[in-house]
């Protein structure tokens, strides 16, 4: 694999198909979806994605769309539509790309729609079979209304039941007239909009509909453009009690009567929370990692950023906890303020002290001038102690009186000095054991864990892994000046998720850039690893990819879906192609699943 | 082998991918699918001793459900509007893809195929409906994909126009 890293786990719960764009052709990343090869590719068929391309008249047409959005300054992502190609892909299989974009790096993402997860065709189906049937009708109707002459009724019941097609597709509806004022709307488009339909029926388009200015004008301006280069609008509406929902909106000329418009809205919150997941931040102020602990410590840091009192970081030696700690200040409203950081040890009492406090000429031997301690020079910003667990005694007392008074003493000086500073206090020992042994003051402890954080070890979120090794190869890459290495072999990635990281981040950093720069190639391999990383014991090869309930887990999803694999995929959180291998792998037998 | 890009346009259920199944396989089926989506397939042809190699098009149908998406247009070397002769609203649809694949691609061979001519008796739609169209059309002609009358006669005449323009 050339290009760039990837996380393959996170990108097979897609189930896609997923070429990189390099320089001159496009390499599948990830793993091959639980679709592929498609019954028109025979099984000899070589996965090379390039020749697939060249296959596909679609996706050929489709690249050059995709290449010229590339180009673009447009946001987003750009899809194809649906597509089928029996000579290539077999009958019945649909498809659909999607160009997107993250940083430099450009993807197409190739889909699969089954007849499970399409049910636009049977709604489409039914709404057209009921068109044509209903045209039956019309016609019936027409040599009746003849006779009668009334037509009105006619027209009324065709509307209701578009309407009633429309609904049922989940489309939402809105009529304007040719002075903009709304005239209908429809129930599901009230149900989008949770509005009261008094709100906006009779008033102009834009007074009405209960979004932001720009979206509103957006959609004006559609309004105003000819029917084909129209565009559809998306909608992000922020909810009262509910989350947001992100609507797109299609802007479309009243068939009977090109004055009027039609606003057809979708809800499509689902795939924008999917392209989300796929192409969204994977970093929180320079910590890189989305598992669900990194996930818990970034709502931690925004809920406790904002309030201003101290907070005991805890962590193993290399977590990133002074990165928590940048956060922390950043994220706070002392961040136009300095953020300055001590590590607390290895100094004598009188160091640290002056250090921390400040003193006057003469206090100590070697005090030549008067100093300012980082108490005072981090005047209204934050001051982070490192390692606090090691701070001598007479210092922790000292700090003690400065935060409860809110001043501190110059060393060799008696006037009390106020100062504004926030104090978070990071560890990687056990501050109650310390307590207990007497080394730490309880009451100071009290003190500075009135918040707490702790980080997670890599061990325990080894599926950020690959992540951070994207985050740290580009950097390096460009520090380093290699930047004719592209990427990471894939057993070197292996070698990566077995290792143990006693050294966590930092070592997992320290050894890609070792590797980076020992290499010589265009990708890295195992033989340019640090050497601790070479002889990996089979023990802590299998441990951490076993989740110790994850068994037991499937049984219950199996025995609770009565054995329906794809309901139970979806129950116990995975993916059906992850959980189809799982099976597999924890050797469960249809028997088992089923009892 | 010379590759030409044909697209079928034209409302939902006039024919196109029953037209594209019987020139491709020979095959009809009275049980309406509707398209998802594009559909591509492929048809090799000689043409005046040229060996041709179609790839078909079939775009989903115009309604007020689904709108054809004009990029998918680009690069096609001709294409067909299929009006259903029973359905007098097709002929609107067919005159609407037409100015939006002239828009799209310019004035590239075209023809217009009046389908289901297996239901003649059903028709409703009158020659003088499509003047205005047909002046410009490479070929007007009334086919069925059922019976299979017509079909490949007229993606042959319409190869021909697409090789001498
Ligand atoms: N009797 C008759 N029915 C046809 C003919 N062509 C298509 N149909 C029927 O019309 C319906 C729509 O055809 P289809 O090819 O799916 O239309 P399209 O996808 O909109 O182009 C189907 O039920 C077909 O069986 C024809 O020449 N004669
Ligand atoms: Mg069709």
């Amino acid at each position: 694999m050339s290009g760039s890293v990837h996380d393959p786990a996170l990108l097979s719960v897609f189930d896609a198909l997923i070429f990189q764009k390099t320089v001159d052709r496009f390499d599948c990343v990830g793993d091959l979806p639980s679709w592929f090869p498609p019954p028109g590719l025979s099984r000899e068929t070589e996965l090379a994605p390039g020749q697939l391309l060249e296959h596909s008249f679609f996706l050929q047409h489709f690249l050059h769309e995709a290449k010229a959005w590339w180009d673009s300054t447009e946001t987003g992502q750009r899809k194809s539509g649906l597509w089928s190609e029996p000579a290539v892909f077999g009958e019945d299989v649909v498809l659909e790309a999607t160009a997107v974009r993250h940083g430099s790096l450009r993807y197409v993402i190739l889909q699969r729609f089954g007849p499970d997860i399409l049910p636009i065709q049977p709604l489409l189906q039914k709404a057209r079979e009921e068109q044509l049937s209903h045209r039956q009708a019309v016609k019936h109707h027409e040599r009746t209304r003849a006779q009668l002459g009334s037509r009105l009724a006619k027209s009324e019941q065709e509307r209701d039941d578009v309407m009633a097609v429309l609904d049922g597709l989940g489309l939402g509806t809105i009529m304007v007239d040719a002075n903009r004022e709304v005239t209908f709307v429809s129930a599901k488009a009230r149900e989008l909009l949770q509005t009261d339909p008094d709100r906006i029926i009779g008033r102009s388009l834009v007074e009405g509909l209960p979004w932001k200015t720009e979206d509103r004008d957006r959609v004006e301006e559609m309004r105003r453009l000819p029917g084909s280069q129209r565009q559809a609008v998306s909608v992000v509406m922020d909810g009262k009690n509910r989350s947001a929902t992100a609507l797109e909106v299609e802007v479309q000329n009243d068939p009977r009567d090109p004055r009027k418009t039609i606003l057809l809205l979708k809800d499509v919150t689902e795939m924008e929370e999917l392209r989300r997941q796929l192409v969204g931040p994977t970093q929180f102020h320079n910590l890189v990692g989305k598992c669900p602990a990194m996930r818990v410590v970034y709502e931690r840091i925004r809920d406790i950023a904002t309030v201003d009192v101290p907070v005991l970081i805890d962590g193993e030696t290399g977590t990133g906890k002074e990165l928590v700690a940048r956060a922390l200040h950043q994220l706070s409203p002392r961040h136009g303020h300095p953020f300055l950081p001590v590590n607390c040890a290895g100094l004598t009492d009188s160091l640290l002290g002056s250090q921390l406090f400040g003193h006057k000429r003469g206090a100590f031997t070697g005090a030549t001038s008067d100093h300012a301690g980082f108490f005072e020079s981090a005047e209204g910003g934050t001051l982070l102690l490192d390692e606090i667990g090691d701070m001598p005694l007479p210092i922790q007392t000292t700090l003690l009186r400065a935060l409860q008074e809110g001043e501190i003493i110059r060393l060799g000086e008696s006037r009390p000095r106020k100062v504004n500073v926030r104090v978070l206090a990071a560890t990687n020992q056990h501050l109650q054991e310390l307590v207990d042994k007497g080394a730490f003051r309880a009451d100071l402890l009290y003190r500075i864990r009135v918040a707490r954080l702790r980080l997670p070890p890599l061990r325990e979120r080894r599926e950020d892994i690959p992540l951070l090794c994207t985050a740290f190869f580009e950097k390096s890459r460009v520090a380093f000046g290699k930047m004719h290495v592209h990427g990471i072999a894939p057993e070197t990635m292996q070698r990566f998720l077995r290792y143990s990281w006693p050294g966590n981040v930092r070592e997992l950093q320290a050894a890609l850039e070792y590797a980076l720069i020992h290499c010589r190639s265009e990708i890295v391999l195992p033989t340019d690893l640090p050497p601790e990383l070479c002889d990996v014991s089979p023990a802590v090869q299998s441990l951490p990819f076993v989740k110790p309930n994850e068994r037991q887990r499937i049984l219950d999803a199996l025995t609770q879906t009565k054995g329906k694999r794809a309901q139970a995929a979806k129950l116990a959180g995975m993916s059906r192609s992850t959980f189809y291998r799982r099976l597999t792998e924890l050797k469960i037998a249809p028997e088992e699943s089923s009892g | 082998m010379i590759q030409k890009k044909i697209c079928m346009l034209g409302g939902f259920a006039v024919g196109k991918t029953s037209l594209v199944r019987q020139l491709v396989s020979g095959i009809f089926s009275e049980k309406y699918l509707t398209t998802v989506g594009v559909k591509i397939d492929q048809k090799s042809l000689s043409v005046r001793g040229q060996d041709l190699l179609l790839v078909l098009w079939d775009l989903y149908g115009d309604d007020d459900f689904q709108k054809v998406r004009a990029s998918y247009l680009q690069g096609a070397s001709g294409y067909i509007l299929v009006i259903d002769g029973t359905r007098k609203e097709t002929v609107d649809v067919a005159w609407k893809l037409h100015e939006l694949a002239r828009k799209a691609i310019g004035p590239v061979p075209f023809a217009i195929l009046l389908n289901k001519h297996d239901l003649v008796d059903e028709w409703v739609v009158k020659h003088p409906m499509i003047s205005d169209l047909s002046d410009q059309a490479c070929l007007v002609s009334m086919v069925s994909a059922k019976t299979g009358e017509g079909v490949e006669a007229a993606f042959f005449v319409l190869s021909e126009a697409i090789l001498k323009s």
